[in-house]
């Protein structure tokens, strides 16, 4: 693994333009960031990312089917208990789920660790799965890469196997949605439909803020149709937690992600992997906070913080980092396994899971220890 | 090779493809899921296939409904009101209601060409929807193709007997329009409570 500085494309910008691209500079700062990228070699991608990406995953469903029907586990990921039953049954019956993302501390040296699994609505999908094709493809095109170089990089095409197999399963009126406001999150879902319409899924977008309730407690659309299934890129927590929340279970709406993955997208699943598999290489020792000081070389984050929102990192020397953020309620610890700066910048691997397949990674790299919003996605390539 | 043999957009690119090309999308068969005459009307269908329809999945809906031996049973599934107690085959069982009943259509265009099919369906106490086996209208063998408004099993109707013996279907389309939408922006708040920015909910 290196990290490989070059010059950008000279048109960049106009194709992320043309393709779509809304959101690769974000209040003026970079977003998507080509002015290097990492070169991997084939057998670190095989070995050291996509192999233990496909055990983690199966080890994380593995678990939700021993706390499903635990109280007490329940309790511990703070679910709220009016969705048990429904998140339950949705488990039992196998409501399918599209993607996810684990996010690994990986150095080319060691073994990968699992940092989190983002399972509920993770991001930077598009830029991974198509702009950073596009990229590879033109920098073997232009001969600044070898004729052979190839990427880690399948996920659309199995998101769009992925949807060509869920079509059946589909309920219509079908549609996508995220926050209105959100450039990122509408990029994201424009996206996702995009695939899904390759697919030949019919669907629309919609708001979150547009959803309606109907007077049977059904939820509809703008058209007052009963909305069959939604996509949602917003977190199952919070539509627990806010007015419609109550009418989810019994208002026969199918959802993607599913209700079972509340269980997964819970940093609250961390210890309990570790519970389950102690010592194995690609964990990181994790426990519930009991509130007590944070030891050196441990890490605090919130159940359900995203990007690397409120967390507190100490390093084994003491120093200790904390990123500021919104979210609060119950935390974990993690042993802290700092990443490894690679020409000052610490990249992240983002490693990508459609269906139950491990297919891509994008990376991201920012400029301290926690990887926030502040982060820029930087393309890879594989070298031989 | 590790990476997606070709990557396109249909939508999102500058020069958006015809979608024409792309859709699955059965157009020769007309397939939904209806609570009213009414509604069955209003979505476009003809208002005696409508009717016929109704008339006969109700009749359907007598015998081929999920049958329970004890009323308890049956409202745990379908809730408290929507339970009758029925005679079949010389034995007493408990079955829900019909509350709605699917019409599927071969079409031309906006016309429909010859048969439709109909069935009983059944909403659980989870608003589900399961339908009894399609009947079929006119005369053998001028059924419209299967395709389109239902799924096959899956789901709950695993557990499901009805009346007759014969397994019931989810039912994979949504319910007609008939919806009075009550209240809007029930979800969303997240957003403001914490300051979203750009970035928005992902993670």
């Amino acid at each position: 693994m290196q990290r490989i500085a070059i010059t950008e494309r000279a048109d960049w910008r106009a194709q992320a333009a043309a393709y779509g691209f809304g959101f690769h500079t974000i209040d003026a700062a970079p977003y998507w960031d080509e002015a290097a990228y990492y070169a991997f070699t084939l057998r670190e991608i095989e070995r050291a990312i996509e192999a233990p990406t496909q055990t983690l995953h199966q080890m994380a469903l593995d678990l939700v089917d021993r706390i499903v029907g635990d109280e007490r586990r329940l309790r511990q990921l703070a679910i709220p208990e009016a969705y048990w039953d429904w998140i339950a049954h949705s488990w039992k019956t196998r409501t399918p789920h599209l993607y996810g993302r684990m996010d690994l501390a990986y150095d080319g040296i060691g073994a990968a660790k699992l940092y989190e699994l983002n399972y509920d609505t993770p991001t930077s999908l598009y830029e991974a799965a198509f702009f950073q094709w596009q990229w590879l493809e033109d920098r073997i095109a232009d001969g600044t890469l070898p004729r052979d170089a190839d990427q880690f990089n399948a996920i659309q095409e199995r998101l769009v196997e992925r949807f060509a197999a869920l079509a059946p399963r589909i309920t219509q009126p079908f549609h996508f949605s995220a926050v209105r406001d959100s450039i990122e999150d509408q990029g994201t879902i424009a996206y996702l439909r995009d695939c899904a319409l390759q697919a030949g899924i019919r669907c629309g977008t919609l708001a979150i803020e547009d959803i309606g309730i109907s007077v049977d407690g059904r939820f509809t659309d703008l058209d007052d149709r009963a909305i069959g299934c939604l996509f949602k890129l917003y977190p199952l927590e919070d539509l627990f937690a806010e007015a419609f929340g109550r009418y989810l279970p019994r208002s026969g709406l199918q959802l993607i992600e599913p209700p079972w993955k509340a269980i997964l997208s819970n940093k609250g699943i961390l210890p309990l992997l570790w519970e389950a598999h102690p010592g194995h290489p690609n964990l990181l020792p994790a426990r519930l906070d009991d509130g007590s000081p944070l030891p050196p070389g441990w890490v605090r984050k919130p159940l359900h913080s995203r990007e690397g929102a409120n967390v507190t990192l100490r390093l084994a020397d003491g120093h200790e980092v904390a990123t500021p953020g919104p979210y609060a309620g119950p935390c974990i610890i993690q042993a802290c396994h700092p990443l490894t700066a690679f020409a000052g910048q610490y990249p992240l691997v983002g490693s990508w899971v459609v269906g139950d397949a491990a297919c891509g990674m994008g990376l991201r790299e920012d400029r301290t220890l926690v990887t926030q919003d502040s982060a820029r996605f930087v393309p890879h390539a594989i070298i031989a | 090779m590790k990476r997606s043999r070709t990557a396109s957009l249909i939508l999102m690119g500058s020069a958006p493809l015809l979608l024409t090309a792309c859709s699955h999308e059965p157009d020769a068969v007309r397939s939904g899921l209806y609570t009213s005459v009414d509604a069955c009307v209003a979505a476009g269908n003809d208002a005696t296939a409508c009717s016929d329809a109704y008339v006969k999945a109700a009749q359907e809906a007598k015998t081929d409904a999920p049958a329970f031996s004890t009323a308890r049973e049956c409202e745990a599934r379908y809730g408290e009101l929507a339970c009758v107690e029925r005679t079949v085959g010389g034995h007493g069982y408990f079955m829900p209601m019909m509350a709605g009943f699917m019409l599927a259509q071969a079409m031309r265009g906006n016309t429909a060409t010859g048969a439709f099919r109909s069935a009983a369906a059944f909403r659980d106490n989870a608003n589900g929807w399961h339908q009894a086996p399609w009947q079929n209208q006119g005369p053998p063998n001028q059924n419209p193709p299967a395709g389109g408004g239902y799924g096959s099993g899956g789901g709950y109707a695993g557990g499901f007997r009805s009346g007759s013996g014969r397994a019931l279907e989810t039912v994979t389309s949504a319910p007609d329009r008939a919806v009075t939408t009550v209240g809007r922006g029930g979800f969303g708040s997240g957003g403001a409570a914490r300051g979203m920015g750009f970035h928005g909910f992902g993670g």
